[in-house]
């Protein structure tokens, strides 16, 4: 209906205006510094060698960790897809937490538990009776893969088993009646009917892992290690090379905006099918070898964020201190003294940025569902594609053109880059709600006589409520635990709580940074207990 | 001037047009049949306002209001889909398009719309827990609330079994008799029209091909589509028959009375008498066998209470119930 378009279009208007404005003049900004003068910074970044290293390596480590991520996976999803226990759903859901777990708390947790002085090699020294470290994995390649592989196996993890358990075993049934073999039914029948979910696991993880900023920076360790992100920021805040950090921006931007096209239009559409898996409840030997297999699971994800609490009450030699938390609440010289102002100041930005984003983002996930637009899916990825180290680079470019000095200013900038990046993770997420919002429940109301505006807060609305919910925790927890806009923006006025966090590992005050890991940890668990709170409305 | 006026309408859509005149006077229950992709539905949703027509104009009750809003038109209307809002109970629901703002007022008129449509008690249900039949029962109550004008129902029925189907739909009809409000019922059964309506609208590829009420349609159907559309029977070309005559004559299997001995015309003169077809098909259908004949190369239908016991038998039709049809 035309009227109803109308009616959303205008309501999405203000969304597409922060969205594009939001987007267009920090990416201006910085791409004019990249082709200032002739382009001649681009064109010495292209035609320098390095870049192409770089290139390389970003794409070997998000490839390889969105490989393994993908591989180790499989196994566990096969599991939960074909058995149901006690418990299944509780790993479920915590595989969940994944999504709104801050990407500098796995720095943290890794920092503390795998580092060479780090809990899990003193409680190997002390079995061994060695006094050197056991395992070395810190400041590695393989720290970096094993911290991707941690951070986006859940995401595997239940991307798989979601479509795999979704997906009908008659085909399967009829597979074997015909004689066939559990191996080829696997290959022929099984794995086609789930490769969508494993692909869109596979570009999800790499694209997550491409646009890696903390866990290069920190356990990587080493120059050689770098990414196209970390260059970025390395070249424009510590080289003073703004014009080469803006230049390699542009190819950023043009890489990933090319895999995100090629990754929208490749997604295979997920057929629902009338019919789910019926899963077999495990018993005696089986359900024994689930549980060695859950506790296998729990005992590489739940450690380095344990140890992160652990940390936070106990010194390095086991002795309980309430240092840390004395320090916080104002006892503290140097960094820790700043701590309540990031407390306060990351939960005002998060929650004002995800409030701003769901705002703006229902109307348009409306829209986009009514219209079944291209367009908002497409604007929607732009600063995506972007990637929040060009879209801090921007704001910090425009803040020197803003004379300022009030730390308001500074933290007003923070929270628009904030918003810029959440929108679009608001608009995903809302949007499939919306979609499932059937036109005629729309026009049912109208022909009871209820305005467009009655129809949206009392019959739309609530039912988008859920994704609406999920939008918010989502964007809450992207915006507390962001790290690479606000670095890069950052001009040591602002102080968030995991820009705090990560001076702190810088500084080698892991008491400190556990502590407040420790709050951040909480605030993310609150947000996700929300965000899972709203469950899944009745809608048939 | 009669209470809904559909004056020339037509609706252009890339390989389909909607053409369709026709009146319908107030307490009226029409029913719109047809077969599937005829149009029925669009010419509602024209109606409705969901749909703007290209040309022609809808007049209700001596006003003009093509080109209203849907919200302005104050027409209700039961959708085939589940249509109830999933975030309120069924009081809730009856209650949204209400025009009092007195909350008394408000339930009290929610609990007696529910004891019209016979779900008395179920003001605080969760409308996602009912089943099909009671779904469309709190659409009937809903749209009843905002005291339309006239109600259109769309296909409400089709997705329900058989029994509660027949059970409901004298329900609506009760509801109909009871307030007296005109209703459109757009359905591609034709015994639930012919059991239901006061007067049957048919649509036959977009076009509105006849009027009237059930009986006129099924003795004396104007075209042979209208024929065939309502109920089984037999044409054959007249010339067959009367020598010199244009068109068909049509008659249906319960007139065309079976002899399994040849009949003489001239015993018959009101009589139209078919000697020598050869019985090709036998469908018990409760009530009597009918039976598929062939006669010099065209099929005839009859419905006889017995099975014949010879291959070859004779039918007699009384001439004054075979309709001569064009085309």
């Amino acid at each position: 209906m035309k009227e109803q378009q109308a009616y959303y279009t205008l309501r999405s208007l203000p969304g597409i205006l922060i969205l594009l404005l939001l987007f267009l003049i920090p990416i201006a900004v910085v791409f004019s510094y990249a082709l200032s003068d002739n382009a001649s910074a681009l064109i010495n970044t292209i035609s320098d060698s390095y870049t192409y290293r770089i290139i390389l390596f970003t794409v070997t480590e998000a490839g390889l960790s969105a490989l393994i991520a993908v591989i180790v996976a499989f196994p566990f999803a096969y599991i939960f897809s074909k058995y149901t226990f006690p418990g299944r759903k509780v790993i479920m859901t915590l595989s969940a937490l994944s999504f709104t777990i801050p990407t500098i708390l796995v720095v943290l947790g890794f920092v503390i538990w795998y580092g060479n002085n780090g809990l899990l090699n003193t409680l190997l020294m002390r079995i061994s009776g060695s006094k050197e470290p056991v395992l070395e994995i810190l400041y590695s390649f393989k720290a970096i893969i094993l911290a991707h592989v941690y951070l986006n196996f859940p995401i595997a993890f239940l991307l798989i088993t979601e479509a795999w358990t979704a997906s009908s075993d008659v085909a399967e049934k009829a597979s074997y009646t015909l004689g066939k073999s559990i191996r080829r039914t696997f290959f022929s029948v099984t794995l086609p009917s789930i490769k969508g979910s494993v692909i869109s696991a596979f570009i999800l993880i790499f694209l997550f892992c491409f646009s890696s900023f903390a866990i290069i920076m920190v356990l990587g360790g080493n120059p050689s290690y770098t990414t196209l992100e970390t260059e970025i920021y390395r070249r424009a805040r510590i080289s003073g090379d703004t014009a080469g950090g803006a230049s390699l921006s542009l190819i950023s931007f043009a890489i990933t905006g090319i895999l995100l096209l090629a990754s929208g239009y490749g997604r295979a559409k997920i057929k629902t099918e009338r019919k789910t898996r019926k899963l077999i409840k495990g018993r005696g030997k089986t359900l024994f070898a689930i549980y060695l297999c859950v506790i296998v699971m729990l005992l590489f994800l739940l450690p380095p964020l344990l140890s992160i609490l652990y940390r936070a009450f106990f010194t390095k030699n086991g002795v309980f201190t309430l240092r840390a938390w004395e320090e916080i609440l104002g006892g503290g010289f140097g960094l820790i003294s700043t701590a309540m102002e990031g407390i306060v100041m990351s939960f005002v930005i998060a929650f004002l940025a995800s409030a701003a984003a769901i705002i703006l983002a229902s109307s348009m996930a409306m829209l986009s569902a009514r219209k079944n637009s291209r367009l908002m899916p497409f604007l929607a990825t732009l600063p995506m594609a972007a990637g929040s180290v060009t879209l801090g680079l921007g704001f910090s470019m425009l803040a020197a053109y803003i004379p300022h000095s009030s730390t308001i200013v500074s933290y007003l900038l923070v929270f628009l880059a904030h918003l810029i990046i959440v929108l679009p993770f608001s608009i995903r997420t809302i949007t499939p709600g919306a979609r499932t919002i059937s036109p005629t429940l729309s026009l049912a109301s109208y022909t009871l006589g209820a305005s467009m505006g009655k129809t949206m807060r009392r019959v739309e609305m609530p039912l988008l409520r859920p994704y609406i919910k999920k939008a918010f925790a989502f964007s809450f927890a992207l915006s507390l635990g962001e790290v690479n806009a606000t670095l890069t923006l950052s001009d040591g006025h602002i102080t968030t709580l995991p820009i705090l966090i990560y001076r702190l590992i810088g500084s080698y005050d892991y008491q400190g940074a556990a502590a407040l890991g420790t709050i951040l940890l909480a605030e993310a668990l609150i947000v996700f207990a929300i965000g899972e709170k709203g469950g899944n409305n009745g809608i048939s | 001037m009669a209470y809904l006026e559909i004056q020339d309408i037509t609706k252009e859509y890339d390989n389909f047009t909607l053409s369709a005149s026709f009146s319908v006077e107030e307490g009226e229950f029409l029913c719109i049949i047809g077969p599937s992709g005829s149009g029925k539905s669009t010419l509602l949703s024209l109606i409705e306002g969901l749909d703007t027509p290209t040309s022609g104009s809808i007049i209700l009750d001596g006003k003009d209001i093509t080109s209203e809003r849907i919200q302005d038109r104050n027409i209700g209307i039961v959708f085939q889909d589940f249509t109830l809002f999933p975030s309120m109970n069924v009081e809730k629901n009856i209650e949204y398009g209400m025009k009092t703002e007195k909350k008394a007022d408000r339930k009290r008129f929610a609990s007696n719309l529910l004891k019209l449509v016979g779900l008395e008690g179920y003001e605080k249900r969760a409308v996602t827990s009912l089943s099909g039949g009671e779904a469309q029962r709190v659409q009937l109550a809903r749209a009843l609330a905002a005291e339309p004008k006239m109600l259109l129902l769309d296909e409400p029925l089709s997705a329900l079994d058989p029994p509660l189907r027949k059970s409901i739909r004298s329900a609506i009809r009760s509801i109909h008799d009871t307030l007296g409000i005109t209703m459109l019922y757009v359905t591609h059964d034709r015994e639930e029209a012919f059991t239901i309506s006061d007067s049957i609208l048919i649509m036959h590829d977009g076009k509105a091909v006849a009027k009237g009420n059930a009986e006129e349609l099924y003795r004396h159907p104007e075209s042979l589509f209208t024929a065939f559309f309502t109920g089984e029977g037999t044409a054959i070309p007249a010339y067959l028959v009367y020598e010199n005559t244009d068109g068909y004559l049509f008659f249906r299997p319960e007139d065309a009375v079976l002899s399994e001995e040849p009949l003489d015309p001239e015993l018959y003169p009101m009589h139209v008498i078919f000697n020598d077809l050869e019985v090709v098909s036998e469908a018990f259908m409760g009530s009597g066998y009918l039976l598929g004949m062939e006669y010099q190369g065209y099929p005839m239908l009859s419905l006889s209470h017995t099975k014949p016991r010879k291959k070859h038998v004779s039918l007699m039709i009384l001439a004054a119930s075979m309709q001569n049809i064009a085309q």
